[in-house]
C-alpha cells in the first residue's frame, strides 16, 4: 500500500514530462489534422461537396447528421471539430453547423449510457447508473428543444457568437491571422505536396486530404485522452473526493468543466460518474452539475481547432458550441423547478428500466440508433 | 477548490487512503488502551465518552476510505483493483477491533473490574501486548517487512490458542458466574481483536484471495 506512488509512476511507463510533451505533439498532429480536413474540401467538385451536404441546410437534418456521426465515433470533440473544419473550408455555413453541434452535444452521451448497461445485471446500482448516465441525455435534449428553435427563428446563438468573434479576433473577414494556422501550415502542405507528387489531383486529392485529416483528428483526440488521463488522474481523484464534501454546484460545475477540458472528453468525465452513482458514493444531484461542466468543457477543443483555421465563421461556430452549453445551464440550473426537470425526467426513466431491463436497452438502441438513422435518412 | 486542480496533489489517492487507515489504527489502540485501563482500575466514567466518540470516528473513517476506494476504482480503472480490494478488506477488520474494544469497555461501564483480580499481573501483560501489536500493525503496514510480518502472524497464532484454552477452562471451572463469565468474554474479545489484527497484517504477506484465513486451518496458509 505504501509503495503506491511507485506503482502510479510506472503504471504508464513515462515519466510526467515525457508525457506531457507527447501531448503537445498529438496536439500538432489535431491541429494539422484540422488544417488537412479544410484544406481537402477546397479540392473537390463544388457538385460532389453539394451532394454530400444536401442535407444539412435542414436544420433537423443537419442535427441528426451531427448525432449520428458523434454517436459513430463516441467523441462529440472529433465531431465537432470536423464540423469546425468544414465551416473553415467554406462547405458548410455557421447557420447549418449550428445545429449540427447541436446534435454533437446530443450524441455525446452515448458513452456513458453504455458504461450504465454495465450495471444491468444489479437492479438498485442499474437504477442509479442509468439515471445518472440519462440526465446528461436530458439536459442536451431540453436545451436542444428550448434553442434550436430559437437560434431558427432568432438567430439568437449565432449573432451572438458572431459578435464575440468580431470582438475577440477584431475582423468579420474571410480570415484572420492565426499564429496556430501558420504552426501547420507546414507538416499540411508537405502532406498535400507528397499526395500531388504521388498523382492525385482535384478529386481524389481533396477525399486523401479529408480522409488523413479525420485520421489525424481521431488518432490524435483518442491518445490525447488517454495520456492526459494518466496525466491528471490523481488530481481529477482528490477533485472528485473534495466536490463530494464540497456540497456547491457551481464548484462542481466549473470542476466538471475544469476535468472535462484537462482530459479533452466529456465521455470520460461522465463516465467516471456512472459507476460512482452505481454504488451510490454520488447522487444524482451531486452528479448533474458535473455534467453541466463537463458539457462546457468539451467545446474548448472545438475552440482551439478553430482557432487554427483562421477563419472567424469557423471560431464563430464554435463559440456557439460554448454559449448554447452556457445557455442550457442559465436556463436549467440556477432555478429549482427546471434545476429538478431532467433529474425527474431520469429518474423516471431509471425507474421503468427498473421494471423492465429491456426498456434500457430499447431507449439505448432506439435513442442513439434508431432514431438519429430515420432522422438522417428522412430529412436528408 | 477548482485552482487547487491545477496544484500538484501533496499525495495520491491510495496514499492518502494509506494514511487514514494509519489514523484508524492510531484510534483502535487508543480505544483499545482505554476500555483495557478501565477493566484493570483505571477511569470508566470520565473516559466513557471518549471511547464512543473514538469509535464512532474509526466508522466515519471506514465510510469515508471506503467511498474514496471507489471513487479510485472509478477514476484509475483496474490496475490498483487488488490494493483497492486489500484495502477496502482491512478497514472492515479495523472497524471490527474498534468494536470489540467498546464491548471490553463495556465490561467496565457495566460494573466488571479486575482490578484486584489475583489474574490482574496477566491481564495487564496481554493489554501492553495487545496495546503494542496493534500499533506494530501499523508500522508493518508501512515498512512491508515480510518476515516480521510473519513472526506477527505466528505470535498471532499463539495468542489465539491460548486465548481459546482460557476459555475452555472457564467452561470446565467451578469458579463463580461473577468471575467465569466477564473473563470468558473478555478473552473472546482479545482474540478477535488478535484475529482481525492477523487479517490487517496478512494483508503484507498474503495474495488477495487468502486474506482472512486466519481463522481456518492453518493449511489454507501460503
Amino acid at each position: 500500500m505504501t509503495d503506491t506512488p511507485t506503482t502510479r509512476t510506472s503504471e504508464g511507463g513515462l515519466s510526467t514530462p515525457v508525457r506531457a510533451v507527447i501531448v503537445l505533439a498529438l496536439l500538432y498532429l489535431f491541429l494539422t489534422g484540422v488544417e488537412l480536413l479544410g484544406g481537402g474540401f477546397k479540392y473537390l467538385g463544388k457538385d460532389l461537396v453539394d451532394g454530400l451536404f444536401e442535407g444539412v441546410s435542414n436544420p433537423l437534418g443537419g442535427f441528426f447528421v451531427g448525432l449520428l456521426a458523434t454517436i459513430l465515433v463516441q467523441s462529440s470533440s472529433v465531431s465537432t471539430s470536423v464540423i469546425v473544419g468544414l465551416v473553415a473550408s467554406g462547405v458548410v455555413g455557421v447557420d447549418e453547423a449550428v445545429p449540427m453541434v447541436m446534435g454533437a452535444n446530443v450524441g455525446t452521451t452515448v458513452t456513458a449510457v453504455i458504461v450504465s448497461l454495465a450495471h444491468i445485471r444489479h437492479a438498485q446500482e442499474f437504477r442509479r447508473a442509468f439515471a445518472a448516465a440519462t440526465v446528461h441525455d436530458f439536459f442536451n435534449i431540453l436545451a436542444v428543444a428550448v434553442f434550436l428553435p430559437i437560434e431558427i427563428a432568432t438567430g439568437f446563438l449565432s449573432k451572438t457568437a458572431g459578435w464575440i468573434t468580431d470582438q475577440v479576433i477584431g475582423t468579420s473577414g474571410a480570415t484572420f491571422q492565426s499564429p496556430l494556422k501558420q504552426a501547420v501550415k507546414m507538416p499540411a502542405g508537405w502532406v498535400r505536396d507528397r499526395l500531388t507528387g504521388l498523382g492525385a489531383h482535384d478529386d481524389l486529392l481533396g477525399g486523401l486530404l479529408i480522409g488523413i485529416g479525420v485520421a489525424c483528428i481521431f488518432v490524435a483526440l483518442a491518445f490525447i485522452t488517454k495520456n492526459m488521463r494518466l496525466l491528471v488522474a490523481d488530481r481529477v481523484e482528490v477533485a472528485i473526493n473534495r466536490a463530494l464534501g464540497a456540497g456547491s454546484g457551481m464548484v462542481a460545475i466549473l470542476l466538471g468543466a475544469v476535468i472535462t477540458i484537462s482530459v479533452q472528453s466529456s465521455s470520460i468525465t461522465t463516465s467516471v460518474l456512472v459507476p460512482l452513482a452505481a454504488s451510490g458514493v454520488l447522487t444524482l444531484e451531486n452528479i448533474y452539475p458535473v455534467t453541466l461542466g463537463a458539457n462546457v468543457g468539451t467545446t474548448v477543443t472545438a475552440l482551439l481547432a478553430a482557432l487554427a483555421t483562421g477563419s472567424p465563421a469557423a471560431v464563430t461556430v464554435a463559440i456557439v458550441h460554448t454559449l448554447f452549453n452556457l445557455s442550457g445551464i442559465a436556463v436549467f440550473y440556477p432555478v429549482k423547478a427546471l434545476r429538478n426537470v431532467p433529474i425527474r425526467l431520469a429518474r423516471g426513466l431509471a425507474d421503468i428500466a427498473y421494471d423492465r431491463r429491456s426498456m434500457a436497452v430499447g431507449y439505448t438502441l432506439g435513442m442513439f440508433v434508431v432514431v438519429p438513422l430515420l432522422g438522417v435518412l428522412i430529412l436528408r | 477548490m477548482v485552482m487547487s486542480f491545477f496544484r500538484k496533489p501533496d499525495e495520491s489517492g491510495l496514499a492518502h487512503i494509506d494514511a487514514q487507515v494509519q489514523r484508524m489504527i492510531i484510534d483502535a489502540r487508543h480505544t483499545f488502551d482505554l476500555a483495557m485501563n478501565a477493566l484493570t482500575g483505571g477511569p470508566v466514567a470520565t473516559v466513557a465518552d471518549e471511547v464512543r466518540r473514538t469509535d464512532r470516528q474509526i466508522n466515519l473513517t471506514e465510510i469515508k476510505i471506503r467511498r474514496e476506494l471507489v471513487v479510485h476504482a472509478s477514476v484509475h480503472g483496474g490496475v490498483d483493483t487488488p490494493e483497492v480490494l486489500v484495502f477496502m478488506n482491512m478497514v472492515k477488520d479495523l472497524e471490527r477491533i474498534g468494536d470489540y474494544n467498546k464491548n471490553i469497555f463495556d465490561l467496565a461501564d457495566d460494573g466488571v473490574s479486575m482490578a484486584e483480580a489475583p489474574d490482574l499481573d496477566l491481564l495487564i501483560d496481554y493489554r501492553d501486548e495487545l496495546s503494542s501489536r496493534i500499533a506494530l500493525m501499523g508500522e508493518l503496514l508501512t515498512t512491508r517487512d515480510e518476515d516480521r510480518a510473519r513472526a506477527y502472524i505466528d505470535r498471532g497464532d499463539e495468542l489465539r490458542r491460548e486465548f481459546d484454552g482460557r476459555i475452555q477452562a472457564l467452561l470446565h471451572s467451578t469458579e463463580t458466574a461473577m468471575v467465569a463469565v466477564p473473563r470468558a468474554l473478555l478473552y473472546r474479545f482479545l482474540k478477535r481483536v488478535t484475529a482481525h489484527s492477523l487479517n490487517v497484517v496478512s494483508g503484507v504477506v498474503m495474495p488477495v484471495d487468502r486474506l482472512d484465513y486466519f481463522d481456518e486451518d492453518e493449511d489454507t496458509r501460503v
